[in-house]
């Protein structure tokens, strides 16, 4: 096995470096030209925000990681960028390191539910611009495989590992219809943008936002079909919310116990769920006291985010079975792949041979006859190869050096002269 | 058949406690996943229990009615049943471990002191009883469901306004359910408690001679029923929310047990069979 690969990423170069290095999928397209032929026979590339990889086999022996780095930083230079930054993968390693980053083992955010699609992304773009050979293919599906067990067989995946899912899954803890419920947001930067998104992928759908800067509210109400509030007056509207998201980069906090005490009055002691993002915090935190006044800061919303870390890192012990699962099954298939050919030239040569004869007799008996030696031939030869087949069949899925399938191969080779026969045909 | 009833009796405990511990490791253990295979586990057990019921009434020739170890088993595998209902419906499967051991504390009292009664009287036949019996039963269940969803509803609600993001916080589902949980099971069991009362205001008086309006039992009872009236009566006039109506529904449940404990073992009533 002759894949080799290389991989800059979050435990190898800092964040700019990875910047530099990323390619869009137009720019991908453009970097197959060079790859193809002189480089690679074929291979893929991925390029998320937090890593750039290359994999492929060798269009010829002479083919190594340098060339790889070379023809990567040919078509997008980058000064800073030392060997150093780079992995190196080759072989079974390749492979293993592949399947890791499918499953999000190898993610910055472990168990990232993002890097598997971008995966598909990057196999599917190699195979639409004919540059991923069937060896490859088969990789390219398993890795999908180990990426769709990692997330219906673990928990590497689940729970939320960013404070604004955090802030969510709280939401979600509280009331159980998104898309019943109000919502305000408070502040339109990008936090506010960030919590609108997730909770309109969330099912929220009656959404609000209030800004001291109107012009900058009624920007991202355009983009998000939102309505917009007054910054003068929301204050006595917040009963009519049951989420209040707040994320402004005000200096003191722009809504007080008063203003909360009064809202929860006004709701009939309906719950309002609170989350705070904003640094230094929006609310006076003593509406936290407030009964059925669910407020939480970052601070609260961490603790979370560390759980669940917490949670995915005891995972990764289940992950790691399925990818030496997968390995063992792949390593398999590969062996008896190997074999393969062998078995067919066999199987040719046996069936040449009883043509050659069954052909001798066919004037000499009737149709009748004729098919019934036919049909016993045939399971003569079944029964005299079956066990040589098995055998080999065997000795490749077993064997780890595949020495031992390839010794008997080139002896069943040897025996029956099938590589003469082979090129006697050609 | 006697054999069999004995060899269930002592069966019905154990069944209770295999489907609880079933849930409870569901529940505190990430590692086991028993989501489907605890589901299973209860339908073994309440088959089994409605089997022994079955029996119990076959061999004896009456209901299983006739004093509170009898009533205690009935009560058992309805709140079980109960449960079980509820759990399909919504597939909120987190709270089964609070439920169940109501059931298992029923049987198990229940299993320990429950006699083979072949002779009862007449009364003890009538289907009207009978009636007046399972309303009372299935409405005790529905109360005893919301109380136990009440006091999970302020559970996770404690815990969610002191952060504290524990198993409970994790393993339940949200406090919107819980809290139309806990007020669908008072709303059936008040129903069926009302439906229970009904039959006993007007049948009760002519079947028994000694019937007395202000029999401790009869007090209880009504003293229960206006609780839950108040409670559910707020809760959709007031457009109550949350706290209120749990705190509500726990009060009329403790009512309920100083009821039963105050009627059943310590006051004497007409109410007792034996």
């Amino acid at each position: 096995m002759n894949l080799i690969g290389i991989s800059i990423n979050h435990r190898t170069s800092p964040v700019g470096l990875r910047e530099a290095l990323h390619l869009s999928d137009n720019e991908i397209a453009d970097l197959f030209p060079l790859l193809k032929d002189e480089v690679l026979k074929d291979g893929f590339v991925l390029s998320t925000c937090n890593r750039t990889e290359i994999f492929g086999f060798p269009a010829s022996p002479e083919v190594s990681h340098n060339h790889l780095h070379n023809t990567l930083l040919k078509f997008k230079p980058v000064d800073e960028i030392a060997e150093n930054h780079f992995q190196r993968f080759i072989s079974y390693d390749s492979i293993e390191h592949i399947f890791r980053v499918a499953s999000g083992l190898d993610s910055m955010m472990l168990g990232d539910g993002q890097i598997l699609g971008q995966a598909k992304k990057a196999y599917h773009l190699s195979e639409d611009m004919g540059f991923a050979g069937s060896l490859l293919k088969k990789i390219c599906d398993v890795a999908i495989k180990v990426g769709k067990r990692a997330i219906s067989e673990t928990a590497i995946g689940d729970g939320a590992v960013t404070i604004s899912y955090a802030a969510v899954q709280l939401v979600e803890k509280i009331f159980s219809n998104l898309d019943t419920k109000k919502t305000l947001v408070i502040g339109a930067g990008e936090t506010g943008e960030l919590a609108v998104a997730h909770l309109k992928n969330k099912g929220a759908k009656d959404v609000c936002v209030v800004n001291r800067t109107l012009k900058r509210a009624e920007g991202l109400a355009a983009k998000h079909g939102l309505e917009v509030l007054e910054f003068g007056s929301f204050r006595e509207r917040l009963h009519e919310f049951d989420i209040i998201i707040s994320a402004t980069s005000s200096d003191t906090p722009i809504v007080f116990y008063d203003d909360m005490a009064k809202a929860i009055k006004k709701r009939s002691g309906n719950p309002i769920c609170i989350t705070d993002i904003a640094i230094p915090r929006d609310f006076d935190n003593k509406v936290s006291k407030i009964p059925n006044v669910f407020y939480n800061d970052i601070d609260s919303l961490n603790i979370i985010v560390e759980q669940n870390i917490e949670k995915r890192r005891n995972e990764i012990p289940k992950v790691e079975k399925i990818i030496a699962e997968e390995l063992e099954n792949f390593h398999h298939w590969y062996n008896v792949l190997k074999v393969v050919p062998t078995i067919k030239q066999l199987r040719n040569y046996f069936e040449e041979l009883r043509r050659d004869e069954l052909k001798k007799i066919k004037n000499r008996i009737i149709e009748e006859d004729y098919d019934k030696v036919d049909d016993m031939t045939r399971r003569i030869m079944g029964r005299l190869l079956h066990y040589p087949t098995m055998k080999l069949r065997e000795l490749a899925e077993n064997d780890v050096e595949t020495q031992e399938s390839v010794n008997y191969s080139l002896i069943l080779k040897d025996l029956y002269k099938l590589d003469d026969r082979q090129q006697d045909e050609f | 058949m006697l054999q069999a009833i004995s060899i269930l009796n002592i069966l019905m405990p154990i069944l209770y406690l295999t489907t609880f511990l079933a849930y409870a490791t569901d529940f505190f253990n990430n590692k086991i996943n028993l989501a489907n295979s605890k589901r299973i586990f209860l339908l073994i057990t309440l088959f089994t229990h409605f089997g022994y019921l079955i029996m119990r009434v076959v061999e004896f020739d009456h209901a299983p009615i006739t004093n509170k170890f009898e009533l205690f088993t009935l009560l058992a595998s309805t709140i079980s049943f109960a449960y079980f209902v509820l759990e399909l419906l919504t597939d909120v499967r987190g709270t089964g471990l609070f439920i169940i051991f109501f059931s298992l504390l029923f049987q198990i009292s229940s299993s320990l002191f429950i006699e083979n009664i072949f002779e009862v009287k007449d009364i003890l036949r009538n289907p009207l009883l009978g009636i007046h019996v399972v309303s009372a039963l299935i409405g005790h269940s529905g109360i005893t469901l919301s109380a136990v969803y009440g006091v999970l509803f302020l559970l996770l609600y404690k815990r969610i306004k002191s952060h504290n993001y524990g198993v409970i916080f994790n393993k339940l589902p949200n406090l919107e359910i819980l809290e139309k949980m806990s007020f669908y099971s008072v709303v059936i069991g008040y129903l069926l408690f009302t439906v229970s009362i009904l039959i006993g205001t007007l049948w009760l008086p002519s079947a028994f001679p000694n019937f007395n309006p202000y029999d401790p039992k009869i007090i209880s009872t009504v003293v229960i029923w206006v609780v839950y009236t108040a409670g559910i009566g707020a809760k959709l006039i007031f457009k109550w929310y949350g706290k209120k109506v749990i705190v509500f529904s726990l009060i009329g449940f403790a009512v309920v047990i100083i009821s039963m404990v105050s009627t059943i073992i310590i006051a004497s009533s007409f109410h007792q069979f034996q």
